[in-house]
């Protein structure tokens, strides 16, 4: 390269509008997996309870309208009112039992030193009772968390998933699946657990401190005063500490969810790493990474762990000052030993619900920006459900009027498309990647509007139709076989449960899948696991054609594969399809020879325009787009 | 494992001598306190309370930094142990050969990276900390309650096993469940991952209302598994509770007697023995606890080992590759394959070939006919089990593994991109190559289009699993890549496939005139894609059928013939 100095100011189409986004666009990369790492860590402690604070520190996200979303999030869980009044009496009651058994304990120590040892035994019977009830009602309080977490659960994920199925096709084209899912599972699971058990930490929480608090001042107020030092040390200490921490744990899970995507991609992608010799680049990258990673988790950790430590030691010196100068109340007789006894455990049992609360405020948070992403979800507008006429006994005459279509708003894919389908027509669509095929199919099947234009059945506007039974009448095979987790039987059926069995064998061997399904273990009965992934490609089309057979419909789009199997799966596929498309209105995206030469009419389309239509010989004849496709596409004259 | 513990010797020794010190301080401050009630408040000696206080604020604010201390080291151990652990984990999957990254599998090889290292540190840094401070706690808590009154310590004689029995009970009643809930998840997910991916399907056959009724039959069982599990685990707390307050109780009690009976014993002991009681069970349960990580972090360690332990089957030849003027010239010998998972069954069966410099020959065949095993012999990507194949008359397994796969440029079926702008994912062929390269090498591989297309073209970052870019865009951008890597031979495999046959006939005439002296290998399944080649070696079963260009086959081979007529018709020829 000679021309050096020129590049260095000149540079090539492509890479001029990149230099300033440079940075923007390795910013976005730094921020991406930082964001679903922190959503992974929620979704699976796995044990990771850690040292104190580790949940508090857990990066928390801000919710964006707090008061919303936690008012809806409060009518979710409202349902479940007798359950909430149930967690909350037992989580009182819990509360009061807490407070009576410090002091029932003083006493019972007094006694002793009293030595009044006739009263012992009362004294002692009451304060089981009361440790009996406690435990009772926290078993209450826990079981009572369980099911109310649970059924929220439950009923939020129908409510989600009922939406996703409702969603238009849009909405899932343009967000990824792993963030729709992440939604269902984390988010959800994540929501419910918080809400239904901070729920009764915080009741319990306050009811303790102001209890305690309470008890503490009819026992002694000097003392009381006295304890409360070391409760504004702790306060003071979580706060300035959980700061900190929290900025360093979300500098953690960056460094964690760097690392882990780099050693995904690098694994999985072993096959280009080493065929580019590029071992040493990738480890010494990962090693740089592992390093960071190390670096500040140590400070996280031990910042982390350090709070253990602390809060003992500020426990512990409230523990001494509550001797020494009960001791010296004693001294001057204003309080009993037993009192000193009381004070050292209350003084412990209100600076825990501080801590708690104060850690609550981030879980809370965290778990309310989960909402959000949950309600957003649910506030999606449903797919569009115009059209009241049911569709009966088609014709199947399609007519594509004016069409015109963009998916991104600048963007037109389609440019007043007009197609004109007879019944029982077989069409094929041609034309090269991006020529707008597929979303001729996607406009047929209302999974897009067009926007603006007409697409008619049997001269009624598509609109006018129930969506639903606009789809029953149509079927689609799509190049991508969906099969779902559930027996051959089944996905077979999945059109038309009403079948009968005779029905259903019938179609299986229409679409020549017969041969294979009666060689799996259990036949027709055999349970696909993963959604078919143990069947060959070339298999899983034939149980999709079989399923379309089943179905029956009026109209049939077929998107065929690109990829081929082999040669005599190939052959009974193509023989399933000839007879899947006799007697129908066929709308193919094309890709094999034998299918545009058998087809009625051949629509060539280009850049979102038809260009040309006929059949395979006129259009040949016509020596034009088609002919150069053909001889490029589908006889491969040149390489 | 534990060699990569050595380094840090130091911290792993002090961690837990910190903690000693902050386990003594605890033990000590009860007694202390026992101390100021029965000396102090009870005899009335307001001086031994003060002195006894500060001696006791003193010991609290030491045991704090010893407690912090230990932190510090256990972390500095921990962490620097999984770090130094992670990298060679990492280098050693990076020198795996593909037989063995096969059998453990690309997404086991990941959670052993990430899941299980991080439980592996835990494991070192409870066993430095929490193992000595739960038995520390344990022990000093009996022999202190032991000293308050040999009476107290059977109080916990009685109590422990039942809290061990109870703890063992409901622990093994959830434990199986923990799987169970595992696999209902997995049915909760994969409804839901049916649905989103095949949206289309559910929507055209319009079965929302079946899909919801599947959807809430793997919601309910995955809610009554979780509810069964949380009802197991709520009896255990309470349950520890009950036989925690009766011990309070029963040493009041038994206090109280003994001091009826005229022994010495005061009311500040029987304080500090509730107090030492409380922390002898504590240190039992976080036993417990350790003994469960414990468990799951030595199955990770297990499964780390195991790949550490695998041993290095590719052996460097040492060979530098250079062959003089011979550039690109591949020969097999006679080769034969078979995969270690498939019981000896032969893949490849005596293959002999010979693709000359700059000859442009392809594989056909359908699939499982061998096709991509052949081609990932010449990198190495595995060995032959007979015979030998040759890079320019030198046996592949005599070369310098860096110096082989320089030679080579492939483009696997599926395209592997990476997390970085697309200009980055194509530089991975060749390191520094400048703006005006990547821009020649896309055009040739025909992305130059759809990148400038982009706002951000070469700097277009490509998101996770390239989940933004078409199959078409994704191949083109893999191809673009072997490209730019200007190597002696490029190897296709099937990597044209999402490419519709215009733009794929122009990528192989731009390489052709751009390339005439490279070596390129085509794996394809299309007929028309093949066709233009020198000459096209027919797979079948293992073996070469038939080798000749595309009339000479027409003529002479009936596979091929098959397969043409399959996809063309049969009165096209």
């Amino acid at each position: 390269m000679t021309q050096n100095g020129e590049n260095k100011t000149a540079l090539p189409r492509g890479f001029e509008t990149g230099r300033a986004t440079q940075e923007v666009s390795y910013a976005k990369k730094d921020a991406a997996p930082q964001k679903t790492n922190t959503v992974d860590l929620r979704g699976r402690p796995g044990g990771g309870r850690g040292g104190p604070g580790a949940r508090m520190a857990a990066a928390v996200e801000k919710p964006k309208d707090l008061k919303k979303t936690l008012r809806r999030l409060l009518r979710y869980f409202g349902r479940e009112s007798g359950l909430i009044l149930l967690l909350f009496f037992s989580v009182i009651a819990v509360t009061v039992t807490a407070l009576i058994a410090p002091s029932l304990q003083g006493s019972a120590i007094d006694r002793i030193s009293e030595k009044s040892f006739d009263s012992l035994p009362r004294t002692l019977i009451l304060l089981a009772a009361v440790y009996g009830v406690r435990v009772l009602f926290t078993l209450s309080q826990t079981l009572t968390a369980a099911h109310l977490s649970q059924r929220t659960v439950k009923r939020m994920r129908h409510d989600l998933f009922e939406k996703i199925d409702r969603l238009p096709i849009a909405y899932l084209d343009t967000h990824s699946n792993g963030d729709v899912m992440s939604r269902m599972t984390n988010d959800v699971e994540n929501v419910s657990d918080t809400v239904s058990q901070s729920l009764g930490s915080l009741v319990s929480g306050v009811l303790t401190v102001v209890g305690t608090v309470a008890v503490m001042l009819w026992h002694c107020w000097q003392l009381t005063l006295i304890s409360l030092v070391t409760v504004v040390l702790t306060v003071l200490v979580t706060k300035k500490l959980s700061g900190v921490m929290r900025k360093l744990y979300r500098r953690r899970s960056g460094a964690l969810g760097a690392l882990n995507g780099h050693a995904e991609e690098m694994i999985t992608g072993f096959r280009s790493t080493v065929a580019y010799n590029k071992e040493d680049d990738v480890i010494a990258e990962f090693n740089a990474a592992s390093d960071e990673l190390r670096t500040v988790g140590i400070k996280a950790d031990i910042l982390g762990g350090s709070m253990g430590p602390v809060m003992n030691c500020i426990s512990n010196i409230g523990f001494v000052i509550v001797a020494a100068f009960g001791g010296f109340f004693a001294l001057k007789g204003m309080i009993t030993i037993g009192t000193i006894s009381a004070f050292i455990i209350y003084a412990k049992q209100f600076s825990r619900p501080i801590n708690e609360i104060a850690q609550l405020y981030g879980s809370v948070q965290t778990a309310i920006a989960g909402a959000e992403r949950v309600f957003e979800l649910m506030d999606q507008p449903d797919e569009d459900n115009r059209g009241e006429k049911p569709m009966e006994k088609i014709r199947g005459d399609i007519r594509f009027e004016k069409v015109n279509f963009s998916y991104i708003p600048g963007k037109q894919v389609l440019f007043d498309f007009d197609l004109d389908v007879r019944p029982g027509e077989k069409i094929a669509l041609v034309g090269a990647t991006g020529s707008g095929k597929t979303t001729v199919v996607n406009l047929l099947m209302r999974f897009y509007p067009p926007d603006s234009g007409h697409i008619y059945i049997d001269g009624v506007d598509i609109y006018d139709y129930t969506r639903d039974s606009l789809r029953k009448n149509t079927a689609i095979v799509l190049q991508d076989t969906v099969l779902f987790s559930d027996t051959v039987e089944q996905n077979i059926r999945y059109a038309n449960t009403e079948a009968s069995e005779e029905e259903m064998r019938r179609a299986a061997e229409a679409s020549n899948s017969a041969y294979f399904i009666e060689r799996l273990p259990e036949q027709y009965a055999t349970y696909l696991k993963h959604a078919g992934a143990s069947l060959s490609q070339g298999e899983r089309q034939l149980l999709a054609i079989a399923r379309a057979v089943l179905a029956d419909p009026k109209i049939l789009i077929l998107d065929e594969a690109t990829s081929s199997v082999d040669t005599r799966t190939e052959k009974r596929i193509q023989d399933a399809m000839v007879r899947l498309m006799a007697n129908r209105t066929s709308l193919i995206i094309a890709h094999r020879l034998s299918t545009v030469r058998d087809a009625d009419k051949i629509v060539v389309m280009d850049h979102g325009r038809v260009i040309e239509t006929g059949n395979h010989e006129e259009l040949l004849e016509k020596k034009g787009k088609y002919y150069e496709l053909y001889m490029t596409q589908f006889a491969g004259n040149q390489i | 494992m534990l060699k990569y513990l050595k380094k840090y010797r130091k911290w792993c020794i002090l961690a837990p001598i910190m903690m000693m010190g902050e386990i003594f301080m605890d033990l000590l401050q009860p007694h202390l306190m026992a101390k100021i009630v029965d000396d102090g408040v009870l005899e009335g000696n307001m001086q031994l309370i003060l002195t006894v206080g500060i001696r006791m604020i003193l010991l609290v604010l030491f045991g704090g930094l010893c407690g912090i201390l230990s932190g510090v080291f256990a972390n500095l151990a921990a962490q620097n142990y999984a770090n130094d652990l992670r990298k060679d984990l990492f280098s050693k999957i990076m020198h795996l050969s593909f037989r063995q990254i096969d059998k453990i599998s690309t997404g086991s090889l990941v959670t052993r990276l990430t899941n299980d290292v991080t439980q592996v540190q835990q494991m070192v840094h409870m066993s430095i900390r929490m193992v000595v401070r739960s038995g520390l706690m344990f022990l000093g808590g009996i022999v202190m309650l032991y000293q308050q009154s040999p009476r107290f310590a059977l109080v916990a004689a009685v109590a422990l096993p039942l809290i061990v029995g109870a703890a063992a009970i409901f622990l093994r009643m959830a434990t199986p469940l923990f799987g169970v809930v595992q696999a209902r998840l997995d049915g909760v997910n994969n409804v839901m991952q049916e649905n989103v991916a095949g949206a289309r399907v559910v929507k055209a056959y319009v079965k929302e209302e079946h899909e919801l009724s599947r959807f809430d039959l793997a919601n309910d069982l995955l809610c009554s598994t979780n509810l069964r599990v949380a009802t197991i685990l709520a009896f255990l707390s309470p349950i520890i509770n009950i036989i925690l307050n009766a011990c309070v109780v029963a040493v009041i009690w038994i206090g109280g007697r003994t001091v009826e009976e005229g022994l010495p014993l005061r009311p500040g002991a029987i304080m500090a023995a509730i107090t030492y009681l409380s922390m002898l069970l504590m240190g039992l349960m976080s036993m417990i606890m350790v003994f469960q990580t414990f468990t799951r972090a030595l199955a990770s360690a297990k499964r780390i080992r195991e790949v550490l332990d695998e041993p290095e089957l590719i052996r460097d030849g040492g060979f530098a590759g250079d062959t003089g003027g011979r550039t690109g010239e591949i020969e097999f010998k006679n080769v034969s394959f078979s995969y270690p998972s498939s019981g000896g069954k032969k893949v490849l069966e005596g293959v002999d070939l010979k693709v000359n410099k700059g000859e442009t020959v392809a594989i056909l065949g359908s699939t499982g006919s061998g096709k991509s095993t052949l081609i990932d012999l010449i990198p190495r990507f595995y060995d032959a089990t007979e015979g030998e194949v040759l890079v320019d008359g030198v046996n592949v397994r005599d070369y310098d593994l860096g110096a082989l796969r320089a030679k080579i440029a492939m483009v696997p079926q599926k395209a592997e991109l990476y997390c970085r702008p697309i200009e980055a994912n194509i530089r991975w062929g060749k390191d520094g190559a400048d703006p005006w390269e990547i821009k020649r090498a896309a055009e040739i591989a025909q992305a130059d289009d759809f990148i400038c297309a982009t706002p951000e073209g070469y700097y277009t970052q490509v998101t996770e699993g390239g989940h933004s870019l078409s199959g078409g865009q994704k191949q083109r951008i893999a191809l673009s890549r072997a490209v730019l890597k200007d190597a002696e031979i490029m190897i296709f495999d099937d990597s044209t496939s999402a490419l519709d046959l215009s733009t794929e006939a122009k990528l192989y005439r731009a390489l052709e005139e751009t390339r005439p002296d490279t070596t390129k290998i085509i794996i394809a399944q299309r007929i028309a894609s093949v066709r233009g080649a020198d000459r096209i070696a027919v797979l079948d079963n293992g073996r070469i059928a038939a080798c000749g260009t595309h009339e000479e086959l027409m003529q002479s081979s009936p596979v091929y013939r098959d397969i043409c007529f399959s996809q063309l018709k049969e009165d096209e020829q």
